[in-house]
């Protein structure tokens, strides 16, 4: 560990630490562009210098450049260093447009800063500037080239820590252009990523475009709501919208970048259609009176038919908190019937995974220093993107990186692929515990073989897999090859993706209770009468929404509790508006068991571009502000079971009666999170063949998690709208040419759901032999639930 | 000697008071009658446009950011030619202080501060003013200076069109 002395003050700091970081240490900050953590240096901008006194290294250097080394001396105040970074500011500025008022960085701007820091005040260059053309990058991000100070930083983060290829620098002298070779949508579904990246205001967010400036906007540290992985996210809000989200920095998750899905998809919150009101049998009402009706309908409903007759369904949409209370009150009721995935699959899977994970849990970070990582059944850019990016890393320090999937799985980095049919996935599984190859033939058993050696000599190996194609079978066999092939020296990690970000906090809670298919056929029967929904739409999220819309029209009783417009929230006997992730604090548990705080952005309210119109804000003056009505869905159950209404005494009583939650009323939004050492329960045995039937002449077909956009949270996000694509399907050219159906060609899809029109897209990536279909909201495709198997018919209805 | 002092105190007044009598009066009967404050006076605000008429303020905030007691709100928008505007504009006179530090922050000579400081209003909504409340048909005080023509976003002129620029340069061209 060197020591070194910096303005007098002496510091000790980790080997290969660079004396910008070192200085960092001792609160010393360095005016600095091309320098970031995750980027690390690259020495471009020659900002960053400092005067070298003593020691190893002397002269004027580049802080950033230079490493740490025992007895350096090293002076920011020395008047040559100050001299250079104010020259270097200067230069930057020559061609600098000037244009503050009219950039969107303004207020945020590192560049700002730095000429101030740097103490260039006064602009002594008469010349003409140099300027440049934009190019239109897509939905995203908006260019302004002749802001730019050619730092590199979006460059190395698009293409060196995002793996995309499409965005690079041209030119030569004072000619250095970003951008796409030619004018066009960037393709990386990390394209966000540049605008927190670029210190300057030459890419800003196109959404958020001559939206707010900073210091209007209300921010406070959160969690993405879009998939299991629980990324660090800090939205911002004005005007009672949510107008932008930006990455947060959590070093144990997803480090400093998060995906586009998540950076955009926080339109969900504004959605125009998002319910706001109260209502008792299709009446508006008072918050308080909903709930007095909501726990008196169901009191009575218990005491008539037995609290069995009541079903109460949780989701990973929902807080932990709130989670607890529906826990609490299922048993204040006595009924047993409680579960918090409507999609049996799912459900099935995250409990498994919570009653096995133990020390098998692996972080992103973990993930990014893993020599080996074995994806079953698992789409990272579909399933949580940003696992993509951890494995990219893990691939760029070194480690390997095999899928095993029925899918043609993209990453951003190379990998080796085995295609295989979903069914098989947990054969392989098992086969590799038992080192017993011999059920495989040919190509894949030489596949096999080859990764069983690698298991062999990796130290770090993890296998990931996706509740989707695994299901709970899958997740316990993925579990079980973990701990057969763990030694004493060599640990194997797992990590699953699950569908939500609190789905391991619902499978921890949920115990051995029935699966949601059990339900609805107690529903069907009649021996379920009500159901309570809290944030979710089993609707539209059971494993077959039409045999689930036909068991819950048989309901006496919904009681629903959400923040968008689903469907159970439409029919609902009861409703009972919560409040969005960007509205209050909670937290979430994400997918290796890491329980996470957010707080509130902001509060509840028709935002102001809606109720003026566009123009300026009605002139009317109310006490209270419209569409404030939503509450948690925490502090919703807290007033229903007559408890303390406030979270710090919620969480402490969560920790005084479940034992294996205690720390939950210590952590903060800035920190790490906690994993807790809680253990779930299996689910009960019974999974249900995945195959419906129905339509004879029959081809394969496996519904999947679309791309960005295909969430329903992602789905409500207007940003992302320009991302979701025409309804498709994915076929292996061999079956194609078979069916007589070529990449581009329409095609008329048939399920049990009916007709369709889709193109054919094809990857010769995947397993041959089944047909691969996105769920695509509002499309024909929306009731291909991702996991699911159909039975369908395909026929050509026009070329390419 | 105290009792003269006071005597003295007492009288000395009235004295003055009585002179006063027969000099010219100072005090003006407002509202019959009206005092003109020097040009520079800071009383109602307005929003000033450019030289060519088009609307100055480009919504950038800072005039927000500057007033002491937040009577500022506006949402800035895009227009079809990349102009950064106000879709809308207001100012809470009931709130304003007249400080003008609002014009002093503005970057684009748009907000202004005028000498007109008949106000005053019973009715508190009649102050909250809009933009089309505040924006004049003229420059106010400085006929000269248009934003546009001096910062690089080829609003005003074409792109390196403005009188300090050049380009936009060819990034694929060969030559060195
Ligand atoms: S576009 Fe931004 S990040 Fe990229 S080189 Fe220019 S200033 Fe740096
Ligand atoms: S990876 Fe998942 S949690 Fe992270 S930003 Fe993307 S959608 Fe959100
Ligand atoms: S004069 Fe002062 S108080 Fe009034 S709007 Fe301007 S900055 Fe605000
Ligand atoms: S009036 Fe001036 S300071 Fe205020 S928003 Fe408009 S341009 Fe900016
Ligand atoms: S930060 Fe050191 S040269 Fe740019």
């Amino acid at each position: 560990m060197p020591k070194l002395t910096i303005d007098n003050l002496e510091v000790t700091v980790p080997e290969g630490t660079n004396v910008l970081e070192a200085a960092r240490e001792l609160d010393i900050v360095i005016p600095h562009f091309c320098y970031h953590e995750a980027l690390g240096a690259v020495g471009s901008c020659r900002l960053c210098a400092m005067m070298f006194v003593d020691g190893p290294v002397t002269g004027l250097q580049m802080a950033c450049m230079v490493e740490a080394q025992d007895g350096m001396v090293v002076s920011s105040t020395d008047p040559d260093a100050i001299e250079l970074r104010e020259h270097v500011i200067e230069w930057a500025m020559t061609n600098h447009p000037h244009d503050c008022p009219v950039c969107d960085e303004g207020g945020e701007c590192q560049l700002q800063e730095m000429t101030v820091a740097g103490g260039h005040g006064v602009r002594r260059y008469n010349g003409k500037k140099c300027t440049f053309t934009n190019q239109d990058l897509g939905p995203f991000v908006q260019q302004e080239m002749n802001r730019c100070i050619t730092c590199y930083r979006c460059v190395r983060t698009y293409r060196d820590y995002c793996g995309g290829t499409d965005y690079g620098v041209f030119g030569s002298r004072n000619r250095i252009q970003y951008g796409r070779f030619q004018e066009g949508t960037l393709e990386s579904p990390f394209s966000g990523n540049i605008i927190d990246a670029c210190p300057t205001g030459v890419l800003t967010s196109k959404p958020f475009r001559f939206k707010t400036r900073l210091w209007d906007l209300q921010e406070a540290p959160s969690i993405c709501p879009h998939c299991s992985l629980g990324c660090a996210t800090i939205p911002g809000g004005r005007y009672r919208e949510v107008q932008r989200v930006k990455a947060g920095i959590n070093r144990e998750t997803h480090g400093f970048f998060i995906c586009d899905r998540g950076r955009f998809g926080y339109d969900h919150v504004n959605h125009q259609e998002r319910p706001r009101q109260a209502r008792v049998d299709g009446q508006p009402v008072a918050v308080a009176a909903a709930l007095t009706a909501a726990r008196e309908r169901v009191a009575g409903m218990a005491r008539e038919h037995g609290p069995n007759s009541i079903a109460f369904l949780g989701s990973s949409r929902a807080s932990f908190e709130g989670s607890v209370l529906l826990r609490d009150w299922a048993a204040a009721t006595g009924s047993q019937q409680l579960v918090y995935e409507a999609h049996q699959g799912r459900d099935h899977a995250a409990r498994t995974l919570a009653a096995r994970l133990g020390e098998h849990g692996r972080s992103l970070e973990d993930l990014r220093q893993s020599d080996l990582i074995v994806l079953f059944g698992a789409d990272p850019l579909a399933e949580g993107p940003m696992l993509a990016l951890a494995i990219r890393q893990a691939v760029r320090n070194g480690g390997k990186v095999i899928v095993i999937d029925p899918r043609p799985v993209e990453l951003p980095c190379a990998a080796s692929h085995l295609p295989l049919a979903m069914e098989r996935l947990t054969d392989v599984l098992t086969a590799l515990a038992q080192k017993d190859l011999h059920a495989f033939d040919n190509h894949e058993h030489a596949f096999l073989e080859n990764l069983s050696e690698q298991f062999d000599s990796a130290q770090r190996p993890v296998l990931i897999g996706g509740a989707d194609l695994l299901g709970g079978k899958g997740v316990d066999a993925l579990c079980s090859t973990a701990a057969q092939l763990s030694s004493a020296e060599c640990a194997v990690g797992v990590m699953t993706m699950l569908a939500g970000p609190n789905s391991y906090g619902g499978a921890l809670l949920a115990g051995d209770g029935p699966d949601f298919d059990t339900i609805l056929d107690a529903i069907q029967e009649g021996t379920i009468r009500a159901l309570v929904c809290l944030e979710s739409d089993p609707f539209r999220e059971a494993m077959d929404p039409s045999r689930a819309q036909a068991a819950l029209g048989h309901l006496e009783l919904l009681v629903s509790f959400d923040a968008t417009p689903g469907l159970a929230a439409q029919r609902a006997d009861i409703f009972l508006p919560t409040r969005a992730n960007a509205e209050m604090a909670g937290s979430y548990m994400n997918n290796e068991g890491r329980l996470q705080a957010f707080q509130a952005v902001i509060d509840p309210g028709l935002p102001i571009s809606e109720t003026g119109a566009g123009n300026h804000p009605p002139r009317e003056f109310f006490q209270t502000t419209p569409g404030s009505a939503p509450e948690a869905d925490w502090w919703l159950l807290a007033e229903l079971l007559e408890r303390d209404t406030t979270l710090a005494a919620l969480r402490k009583t969560i920790e005084q009666s479940d034992e294996c939650f205690v720390g939950l009323s210590a952590i903060d939004a800035e920190s790490t999170g906690l994993r807790f050492s809680a253990q779930g329960s299996l689910p009960p045995a019974a999974e249900q063949d995945l195959l419906q039937t129905g339509v004879t002449d029959a081809l394969k077909l496996l519904a999947i998690t679309g791309p960005v956009g295909s969430h329903w949270l992602a789905h409500l996000s207007s940003p992302l709208a320009a991302t979701q694509p025409k309804p498709y399907v994915v076929l292996h050219p061999e079956q194609a040419e078979k069916l007589g159906l070529s990449a581009g060609d329409r095609a008329r899809l048939t399920t049990h759901f009916g007709h369709c029109h889709v193109v054919i897209r094809t990857d010769e990536k995947m397993v041959n032999g089944l047909i691969l279909a996105p769920q695509l909201w509002d499309t024909a495709l929306e009731g291909m639930v991702p996991g699911s198997m159909l039975d369908c018919q395909l026929e050509k209805e026009g070329k390419a | 000697m105290n009792f003269w002092r006071d005597i003295k105190g007492t009288l000395q007044p009235f004295w003055i008071t009585l002179g006063y009598l027969f000099k010219k009066p100072v005090t003006i009967q407002y509202p019959e009658e009206k005092r003109t404050p020097p040009p520079r006076y800071r009383a109602r605000i307005v929003l000033t446009r450019n030289p060519d008429g088009s609307e100055r303020c480009v919504a950038c905030q800072l005039c927000s950011a500057a007033c002491p007691v937040d009577c500022i709100s506006m949402q800035a928008a895009e227009a079809e030619d990349g102009r950064r505007y106000a879709a809308w504009f207001r100012i809470n006179f009931a709130r304003c202080i007249f400080c003008g530090l609002c014009a002093e922050a503005c970057p684009t000579m748009a907000i202004q501060t005028t000498p007109d400081y008949e106000i005053c209003n019973r009715d508190v909504l009649k102050l909250v003013q809009e933009k089309e409340d505040l924006l004049i048909d003229g420059c106010g005080k400085d006929d000269e200076y248009n934003y546009y023509e001096h910062s690089g976003v080829g609003v005003a002129n074409e792109r390196g069109g403005n009188e300090d620029e050049y380009g936009p340069v060819d990034p694929k061209a060969l030559l060195p």
